[in-house]
């Protein structure tokens, strides 16, 4: 087996889909313009790059025509580094990411991007044209459970109450407030410009959120529930790319790898609690990797929901202390196929600044299914 | 002179809002005001009241569009900008120094032969251009406009001795066609006409009232509806305009008028209304006003004030005889009452009434302008005089003299005669003089009403009429109560589309009710549901089908010409026609669901097709679906025909009458374009995706009713919207005729008018005239 490091991370700001700062923004400039930026700052030689693989939930519209490959050419690729567009729904960017180590493993290539995109502004959720299967609702409707039931199915069969969600959420807000005051989200960010200025920075993140505000706040999927839009995740716009390549890659081309894939792994699970998916798949990717739970220094565990990521933690027995330490995705946003790059690329990324042995980057999934990934300091 | 471009100096409310209309009328439009002190934006005033209007309701623009023609700066900065306009309207504070020095500004930068107007609405003309250059008093008048300016059709003009006439004749053109106002020339004197009459009405009315202690609420309801004035009554309407504004006025009217002016009999002081003031109680912009709204545990609750006390209690909501009585007896019945807010209402109209009287000629030459200028600027249903004429003039005459009031020369002059007559099918009103002249309507108005005195129908029913309105053109006019569409008009529809085969040209839709329809009979449709008479529901439904399509498919064009509402089957007619000549304050949507059905007269199936066939749309089979889901769904109404348009409901052809006296010629001009080579269109076939898309619509259903956006009931309605746009069980890779789509709309509609639920709202809407939320 080869070593596989994650030898750089950037991403977009993430904006409020709709009115914030990118909803005029194409995704796949955006994910072109990240790209790009990546290459700059690793000094990755580009002609050294197999291919760009792109996480994209919904691609279509602006984010079809296999947006990877356009991408390529909008970020001055090399004719050279081919291009390819994964769908796992939330999990894409994740999943390409296991795709190229999956690939370095069969000699397919020693430098990957792979990169996530989605522009929840300018392709919907649920895209253009939702045409889902008569036969398959009457068979097995909960292939269709929307994901705000799924956070209030996760929420009863787990008992996370409305305080404990809004807790969570205000701490989350908090930890990535502080992580922006503190600079260390800019390091991170690729500035787009935007009719002539420049967006430097997220703008989901409220600081000011409290416990009284999110108790004020009506409940945005089901009137008996517990959950609001101040404990989900928001629509959101987003690009994120990472560069994955071997250690001895890294080495000969004077790059700095961030951390090691140590395991990867996807499961299924029941649709209706989809949240719960990170449970599954982290499992496996911890029995893989040959280590527990406890071993875990830095986790990136999406927020798609608060429920369900409180659910996973405490299924999980994670520490909560080593959960998402600049804040997750209900201040950060959530721009879907964007989402798995970003957190990959922060566990490793955390992992340097903390000097972590054990880091796990894992998410739900909707339809049923987790995505983890496992990674391991580089010493 | 063609007016391209405009600035307006002001951005307060009517500044705003006279440039918001200026934008409706698709003129682009500057809006400067001054740069407050240390002011970081120097726009701020500007940008400031744009940022208002946009949040505004009623709205002052009728599109996005507009809002975009509207460009804020400052008189700082931008001033040289101003030699680009035609039309410079200054609309700041009532102070004749500061008007005068932005004069002088203005004249260095302007364009020659640009058009100043002021819209001051208390200091006189002559005053405005002493001591200004003959260049400027030559391009300068008065234009006086209502407020809010796009709602309300009144637009005073006063010309000075030295105005140039074209640019008087510039500003009228553009204020009637453009802008939509009817425009009133006005004298220059004291508050021209509207705020002469309107305030001295106003002062009256309060304090007579204080006088009475009269309780507010009863002032309202008898100064209302019974003498069809608007429901805000007087008290309602002080508390809109703002209490704080009506001491200005009357001051100035108090200082111009001279001492014999009858307003200064009424122009007492109000202490309450002071301490009022005073206290921030200035209105609905302030914390309240004659009414308030205070916020509850059981929701906001109306209360109003006590005139003795000066304190609030819960508004009554009172029931009078003597409004009862006005119903069928008209005002004089009303009048003719002993109980005290009828007694009180006499006094205030016997006041301003006779006062109004006394002002012809000294404030317009004639009575025409004066009833104009109190319908259109006060939205009173009749003038001083055809009230006067609904009173009866010799009976009104009789009581002033039995209480001692002097009886104002036109009165006399009037006789045992009314104001107003028709000779010869012709509307003549009386004179100064004496004797009647013709009512003349400006070039390019036709007026229904005009048509209707002068000749008899082509065809009548008790529903609706068909009238000729010359050069073979034919209009059908709805005449049922509130334009309720039933089997009559459906019946003389289907006669009408013959008769005009065989002996005209063109068909055009239109009334001058104030509202086109509010859609079917839906009482008739009741009454057959609870009775059961399912196949005359059904023959309804498909008889509706049929005769609409018929009107599509007619070998000749169909314009149809909506003002107000043209809801339900009033929209759908509209639909149907080969095209729509619209006035712009056209508020057009498919509200069916609002009583528990779904379009059954081709709107599902029409606007299906409209957004399927649209090229503007994103790709793929879904967007229209959804789109007309969400339309018909959620019964989402236009706010402006321009709103209508990219709705669908109005196509990209369609026209826009920005006058609504202007609205049947334009739409007769409409139709005879259409004349020469007109094809029908041919049926539409459509592929729609099927269960598929049902499914899909239906999903989201799911997400608006558990989350508590949709009833119950709402999702079983929209449930059966979704087979009607999906198409049932088509499949994509078929076309779905027009016909079928039709079935599945009648059957959709005979599904819902079965269950319970839709009854109820249906009776619901019947006896509040609000919609059921079950």
């Amino acid at each position: 087996m080869k070593n596989v490091v994650i030898a750089g991370y950037v991403r977009s700001p993430f904006h409020f889909a709709t009115k914030g700062a990118l909803a005029r923004v194409r995704p796949d400039e955006l994910a072109a313009r990240v790209v790009e930026a990546l290459v700059e700052r690793t000094g990755v030689p580009p002609e050294d790059l197999e291919d760009l693989l792109v996480g994209c939930a919904f691609p279509e519209g602006e984010q079809g025509f296999n947006v990877a490959r356009l991408i390529g050419f909008l970020a001055h690729l090399p004719l050279s580094v081919a291009g390819a567009t994964v769908n796992r729904f939330c999990g894409s960017s994740m999943q390409a990411i296991h795709m190229a180590a999956g690939a370095i493993q069969l000699d397919a290539g020693d430098a990957f991007i792979c990169a996530g995109i989605e522009s929840m502004s300018r392709v919907p959720m649920g895209g253009f044209n939702p045409m889902p299967s008569p036969k398959l609702m009457a068979d097995y409707p909960q292939a269709f459970v929307s994901m705000g039931v799924t956070a209030e199915n996760v929420a009863k069969a787990y008992q996370i109450s409305r305080a404990d969600q809004e807790a969570f959420a205000v701490l989350s807000q908090q930890k990535a407030a502080a992580a922006q005051a503190a600079g260390k989200l800019a390091g991170e960010i690729v500035p787009i410009e935007v009719g002539g200025a420049l967006v430097e920075q997220d703008g989901c993140i409220r600081a000011e959120t409290t416990k009284e505000t999110l108790a004020g706040l009506k409940l945005a999927f089901d009137q008996a529930g517990t959950v609001t839009a101040g404990t989900s995740s928001p629509l959101t716009d987003g690009a994120s790319a990472v560069l994955v390549c071997t250690e001895t890659y890294a080495e000969r081309r004077g790059l700095t790898p961030l951390a090691r894939i140590k395991s990867v792994a996807v499961a299924g699970c029941k649709a209706e609690i989809m949240g719960i998916g990170p449970v599954h798949a982290s499992k496996k990717a911890l029995a893989r990797a040959g280590i527990k739970s406890g071993d875990l220094e830095v986790v990136e565990l999406n927020e798609a929901f608060a429920s369900q990521a409180l659910a996973s933690i405490g299924d999980l027995g994670l520490d909560p202390a080593t959960v998402n330490l600049d804040g997750g995705a209900i201040a950060l946003g959530h721009p879907l196929g964007a989402t798995g790059a970003r957190i990959t690329g922060k566990a490793a990324q955390l992992m340097q600044r903390t000097g972590a042995r054990y880091g796990l980057a894992t998410q739900c999934i909707g339809g049923g299914q987790g995505i983890a990934t496992v990674l391991e300091a580089v010493r | 002179m063609t007016i391209r471009q405009a600035a307006v100096i002001g951005a307060g409310v009517m500044g705003s809002g006279i440039a918001a209309q200026i934008a409706n009328a698709g003129v682009p439009v500057r809006l400067l005001d001054i740069v407050p002190q240390g002011a970081a934006d120097r726009n701020v005033l500007a940008k400031g009241a744009l940022e208002r209007m946009a949040k505004a309701d009623p709205a002052p623009f009728m599109s996005q569009r507009a809002m975009r023609l509207v460009t804020p700066g400052n008189l700082e900065d931008d001033l040289a900008e101003l030699t680009e306009a035609d039309w410079i309207v200054e609309v700041i504070v009532e102070n004749l120094a500061l008007k005068q020095d932005l004069y002088r500004k203005l004249e260095a930068v302007r364009r020659p032969g640009s058009i100043v107007s002021s819209n001051t609405s208390t200091l006189p003309l002559a005053q405005l251009t002493e001591g200004l250059p003959e260049s400027f008093a030559r391009d300068f008048l008065i234009t006086h406009f209502f407020n809010p300016p796009r709602y309300l059709r009144l637009l005073e003009v006063v010309a000075g001795a030295r105005t140039r006439p074209d640019a008087v004749a510039a500003i009228r053109a553009f204020g009637d066609q453009a802008l939509g106002k009817s425009v009133v020339r006005c004298k220059d004197t004291p508050g021209f006409i509207g705020n002469r009459i309107g305030v001295y009405w106003m002062q009256a009315a309060l304090v007579e009232a204080f006088a009475m202690n009269l309780p507010v609420e009863e002032a309202d309801l008898v100064m209302g509806r019974p003498l069809g004035i608007p429901k805000t009554g007087v008290f309602g309407l002080a508390d809109l305009v703002g209490l704080d504004l009506m001491p200005h006025v009357a001051a100035s009217l108090r200082a111009a008028l001279p001492a014999g002016d009858a307003f200064h009999e009424v122009d007492r002081p109000m202490p309450l209304v002071e301490r009022l003031i005073k206290d921030g109680y200035t209105g609905r912009k302030g914390k309240g006003g004659f009414y308030r709204l205070q916020k509850t545990a059981g929701g906001r609750v109306k209360e109003a004030l006590d005139l003795a006390s000066g304190e609030y209690h819960v508004a009554a909501k009172p029931r009078l005889e003597a409004v009862d009585a006005a119903k069928t007896g008209g005002p004089r019945a009303l009048f003719e009452s002993d109980e005290p807010a009828a007694q009180w209402a006499w006094r205030v109209m016997r006041g301003t009434l006779a006062y109004a009287a006394s002002l012809v000629p000294e404030i317009a030459d004639d009575i025409t302008a004066v009833d104009a200028a109190m319908r259109l600027g006060y939205a009173w249903k009749w003038g001083p005089f055809e009230l006067l004429d609904k009173i009866g003039p010799a009976w009104f005459r009789a009581r002033l003299e039995a209480e001692g009031l002097p009886v104002p020369p036109l009165l006399r002059q009037v006789g045992e005669g009314r104001f107003y007559r028709v000779e010869g099918g012709q509307l003549q009103h009386l004179t100064v003089p004496g004797g009647y002249a013709d009512v003349v309507r400006p070039d390019g108005v036709l007026l229904l009403e005009d048509v209707k005195r002068r000749a008899k129908p082509v065809l009548k029913n008790s529903s609706a009429s068909l009238w000729d309105i010359g050069d073979g053109v034919a209009c059908f006019e709805f005449t049922s109560k509130m334009n309720a569409l039933d089997p009559d008009t459906l019946e003389l529809l289907d006669k009408s589309i013959a008769a005009v085969k065989k002996d005209f040209k063109a068909l055009v839709i239109y009334n001058e009710g104030s509202n086109f329809s509010v859609g079917a009979n839906i009482g008739l449709a009741l009454f057959a549901a609870n009775a059961a008479v399912w196949p005359m529901v059904e023959d309804l439904v498909a008889k509706g089908q049929k005769v609409y399509r018929k009107l599509k498919h007619a070998p000749f064009p169909v314009v149809a010409a909506p003002s107000g509402m043209a809801l339900g089957g009033g929209c759908e007619i509209c639909l149907n026609a080969a095209a729509v000549q619209a006035h712009a304050e056209t508020y057009i949507g498919l509200v069916e669901v609002g009583v528990g059905v779904i379009p059954g007269w081709t709107g599902s199936t029409e606007m299906l097709t409209r957004w399927t066939q649209h090229k503007q749309r994103p790709g793929g089979p879904m967007p229209p679906i959804a789109k007309v889901f969400e339309l018909i769904g959620t019964a989402q109404v236009a706010k402006s025909a321009a709103e209508a348009k990219e709705m669908l409901f109005l196509r990209a052809g369609d026209g826009i009458t920005m006058n609504r006296d202007r609205l049947l010629a334009d739409a007769k001009a409409k139709a005879l374009s259409l004349v020469e080579g007109y094809q029908p269109p041919a049926p539409a076939e459509i592929a729609l995706p099927g269960p598929t898309a049902r499914l899909a619509l239906e999903m989201a259903l799911e997400g608006f009713r558990q989350s508590g956006k949709a009833t119950v009931h709402d999702e079983v309605v929209a449930k059966q919207l979704a087979v009607v746009l999906s198409g049932g069980c088509t499949d994509i890779t078929q076309t779905i005729t027009d016909e079928a789509l039709l079935k599945l709309e009648r059957d959709a509609f005979m599904t819902l008018i079965r269950t319970p639920a839709t009854l109820a709202r249906i009776e619901h809407m019947l006896d509040t005239g609000k919609p059921l939320r079950n």
